[in-house]
């Protein structure tokens, strides 16, 4: 019984979560793939949980769907959904090539599961409770993967200045406010 | 474990990713070639967690919040440039800036 | 001894460069001084070797010195080499001195704007090729100063560069020159293949106790004696002397008189071994000496420029030194070479100042009466015509008959047939010297040359530069002759003798005997060419033998038809047919089919953002495909 409640909301979020990816993909209006994204990244929250993943689970829903899809959506509001460029871009060879390459790519990792399952990727290790706990997390965090977490907060320290900078007016459009205003 | 195996979390991140890259290469708008990215980001997601669980180590969740959190900058440093092409009145297409032809 | 070759050696060289080296920086007036002081360096160097050689054993006086080893491939090694002999010596001794002479007349004689630097620094160069040329103690570098006297004559025929006859006569002469060269280079390729060396040793004693199968040592003494002809202007490649008077004089008189022609003489003593293991090509170089010295005389009884008739001589006189080298008799030879050298520089250099008097006028019809108006150069040259007819007491007497007597005393029919034809020689050199000298200097004076005779009144004949050296060699022509009194004393003969012994020696009685033959027909030239003269007529006055006579017996017509032509024609058809279509057009091919391959490969620069990103996501399906296969 459990096996099979499990097994429904597996299929269920895998489900959803390809749906919604394909919306975000072929969506014209930028804000329905937004929305489609948002319920993209709340399946695989789900699927993190169902794969002892608490603790990413957890940070998926705050920091992705929280902050990083709320910024997006400022963009897009802020832009006020122009449609400038039509759907697709390239020559029709050119979109030709990217679907074949993309089922290209995905049939030769299909292949490779296929060929291995039953070998190296059927012997899960035997975890307990706290394995995705955030304690867990917290501690690798601070030990082992020490250099990680320091790199990465490097890496937004970067993005943030990065953002200002580009956000920044350049003389030309300050000098153009200040003769508007005048 | 119950329920499927840790095959099935693999097979679903390679479809996820596959529909990114064809996501990335076709479309037009700057926005959604970056929402497109961050679909194939997700999917190399759920194949660290899913690794992790086959692994016992929590190296695979460790990586996945590193990727999210450089997810997160690149997002903004993405947007602010869509923004800051905005501001210019630029075309958001990606097609139009071909300074690299020849 | 050594000290002092190497001295003559590089004197000029040394002399060569300073002037290329200063460019513009000196005057025309400082190279000359540069230059001459070279040149005589040299001659004080070769002094200086010759008197320690002097002093020394009639049976020690060769040295061969190395510097260094110069080429080295496998087994066949050459070193740069000097030779020091008593041959060598003799030559050293006339190229430095004539030639220090002469480049001390060409200060006067050049006198002009600053370009004369350029014909000052090839003069040096010319003594310094012509000195490694006699110096070479190895045939490699014999070559070497072969060519490079070849380059020098080129250089200076062409020096009025602005004339196309000059600039044609200088390419004739370097391309007779480089046919001579070539067939000698493969002459030494022979030596090389079955030698293994070139040093003198080696080939000569090869040559002598038969090492050498008889192919092979005729073959290489063909080569050698091709390369003299050649260089020597003997018939059949002779056709560029006479144009080489487009030169400045004092060039005619260095290069063309006393030294470059004679190395073909110099060569074939040097190389006598050779000779005389295969002696059917010493005989041909007999024959062909004779050949050409009755051809040349009497083509010089028909020209009327005064350089082409001393040109013409300087083509006999070569054939009676081949006559001399081709009987065996090396020390006569060499001797005819000595006195040749004083009195053939003299009158090409006497030559020049009459030129020079008379504002540059060549056509002997245009002068005459000179005798007056010039009477220093009246005198040296007809003290240079009496030594060249060989009156006695006079060089040219000493020396030219004891050729035509070791002809004699050689015997057989190739002996006497060469005795004649030097004897016939002697009478027509009589008829075109005096011809000459009455046409330049006794008569009236013709009609235009007074005016200009007048208008140099007031700086005599000719600087003293141009007088000094034509008064020593007149003083040369007249008493060189009297180092070689046949039966009195013989010490030029003595001197050359260990080097090349000859083969024929003449008793004292035949000397005498010939010596009055000359003597007598070249009396007899003297006095009909005088009759002549006063009468007021040509001395070949039949229509036909004038006219070929007057057309050089049609030679250069001849190879014009033979090898100008045909050349031409085969390098236009391979300019039109080959180089054009095949050459040029291969490369148009390869420089377009670049162009176009670039074209195609910038095509993939779109520029468009998604090309890139799908070249990178289809290298990393293939690759992920290559690992999926190969694991």
């Amino acid at each position: 019984m459990e096996n099979f409640l499990v097994w429904v909301i597996w299929l269920v979020a895998a489900g959803a979560c390809l749906v919604t990816g394909l919306r975000v993909v072929t969506a014209s209006n930028p804000f329905s793939s937004a929305l489609s994204l948002i319920g993209n990244l709340a399946s695989l929250a789900v699927l993190y949980l169902l794969a002892s993943g608490e603790f990413v689970a957890a940070a998926q829903v705050l920091v992705y769907a929280g902050a990083v899809m709320v910024m997006f959506l400022f963009v897009i509001a802020y832009l006020g959904g122009r449609a400038d460029a039509p759907w697709a871009g390239g020559t029709r060879t050119i979109q030709i090539a990217s679907v074949v390459t993309a089922a290209a790519l995905l049939a030769v990792t299909l292949v490779a599961l296929m060929l291995d399952a039953g070998g190296r990727l059927s012997d899960e290790a035997d975890v307990d409770r706290a394995f995705g706990s955030p304690a867990e997390m917290g501690r690798y965090f601070l030990t082992d993967q020490l250099l990680a977490f320091e790199i990465t907060s490097i890496v937004l320290l970067v993005a943030a200045v990065g953002g200002v900078v580009l956000g920044m007016r350049s003389e030309a459009e300050a000098l153009a406010d200040a003769e508007e205003t005048a | 474990m119950s329920g499927p195996g840790i095959p099935w979390y693999l097979a679903i991140s390679a479809m996820l990713f596959s529909i990114g890259v064809a996501g990335v290469l076709l479309r037009r708008s700057p926005l959604i070639v970056l929402l497109s990215l961050e679909i194939m980001l997700n999917a190399s997601n759920l194949a660290f967690v899913g690794f992790s669980r086959l692994f016992g180590e929590m190296d695979g969740q460790v990586f996945a919040l590193a990727v999210m959190a450089v997810a997160a900058a690149e997002v903004c440093v993405g947007l602010g440039l869509i923004v800051a092409m905005a501001r210019r009145n630029l075309a958001l297409d990606v097609d139009s800036f071909t300074e690299l032809r020849g | 001894m050594i000290t002092g070759a190497w001295v003559c050696l590089l004197a000029p060289l040394a002399g060569f460069l300073a002037i290329l080296l200063a460019g513009t920086r000196i005057t025309r007036r400082q190279a000359g001084i540069v230059s001459t002081a070279s040149v005589f360096v040299g001659f004080a160097g070769a002094l200086v070797a010759f008197l320690d050689a002097w002093s020394r054993d009639p049976d020690d006086r060769t040295e061969l010195t190395t510097a260094w080893t110069w080429l080295k491939a496998g087994e066949f090694e050459v070193g740069l080499q000097l030779l020091v002999d008593p041959l060598s010596l003799v030559m050293m001794l006339i190229v430095t001195g004539v030639g220090g002479l002469i480049v001390l007349y060409s200060n006067g004689y050049m006198a002009g704007e600053d370009e004369e630097r350029r014909y000052f620094a090839y003069m040096a160069f010319f003594v310094f090729s012509m000195l490694m040329l006699v110096m070479g103690g190895n045939l490699l570098l014999l070559l070497v100063g072969w060519g490079l006297v070849g380059l020098a004559s080129y250089l200076l025929i062409g020096y009025y560069h602005d004339r196309t006859s000059a600039v044609a006569a200088a390419k004739k002469a370097f391309v007779i020159n480089a046919l001579g060269d070539a067939i000698m280079a493969l002459g030494f390729f022979l030596l090389v293949a079955k030698l293994g060396s070139l040093d003198f040793g080696v080939v000569f004693d090869a040559a002598e106790s038969g090492e050498l199968s008889d192919t092979v040592v005729t073959l290489a003494a063909l080569a050698l004696l091709g390369g003299a002809v050649a260089k020597s202007a003997q018939i059949p490649f002779h056709t560029w002397l006479p144009d080489a008077m487009e030169g400045p004089t004092p060039v005619s008189a260095l290069i063309h008189a006393a030294t470059m022609v004679t190395a073909g003489v110099y060569l074939i003593c040097r190389t006598h071994p050779v000779f005389e293991a295969a002696p059917d090509v010493q005989h041909l170089a007999a024959i062909i000496g004779m050949v050409t010295l009755l051809v040349a005389g009497v083509v010089a009884l028909v020209q009327w420029d005064i350089k082409r008739v001393i040109a013409y001589s300087t083509m006999s006189q070569i054939g009676y030194m081949f006559v001399g080298a081709g009987v065996g008799a090396y020390g006569f030879a060499m001797f005819h070479l000595f006195t040749h050298a004083f009195f053939k520089a003299l009158l090409f250099l006497a030559a020049g100042m009459v030129i020079h008097h008379l504002h540059g006028e060549q056509d002997i019809r245009k002068m005459g009466g000179l005798k007056s108006s010039m009477p220093f150069t009246h005198v040296t040259f007809l003290v240079g015509t009496l030594a060249l007819i060989g009156i006695p007491p006079l060089s040219g007497f000493w020396s030219k008959d004891a050729i035509v007597s070791s002809a004699g005393a050689m015997g057989g029919v190739l002996g006497w047939t060469l005795y004649v034809g030097c004897l016939v020689g002697a009478l027509l050199t009589g008829l075109y010297a005096m011809r000459l000298y009455f046409y330049v200097f006794r008569g009236e004076p013709a009609a235009g040359a007074a005016p200009a005779a007048a208008e140099h009144g007031h700086h005599g004949e000719g600087p003293q530069s141009m007088k000094i050296p034509v008064a020593v060699l007149a003083v040369g022509s007249a008493i060189a002759g009297l180092l070689q009194i046949p039966g009195v004393w013989e010490p030029f003969d003595t001197w050359i003798d260990p080097v090349a012994e000859p083969l024929v020696h003449p008793s004292v009685a035949e000397d005498y005997l010939t010596s009055l033959f000359a003597v007598t027909l070249g009396t007899i030239g003297i006095y009909l060419a005088w009759r002549a003269f006063t009468a007021g007529r040509e001395l070949v006055r039949a229509g036909g033998v004038r006219t070929a006579l007057e057309h050089k017996l049609w030679f250069d017509e001849l190879y014009d038809a033979v090898f100008s032509r045909p050349a031409q024609a085969i390098a236009v058809g391979l300019r039109d047919r080959f180089e054009g279509p095949v050459v040029q057009g291969g490369l148009d091919e390869v420089a377009e089919g670049t162009l176009r391959g670039a074209a195609a490969t910038s095509a993939a620069q779109t520029g468009l953002l998604r090309t890139y990103a799908l070249a990178i996501t289809i290298s990393v399906a293939v690759l992920a495909l290559v690992f999926l296969v190969v694991r």
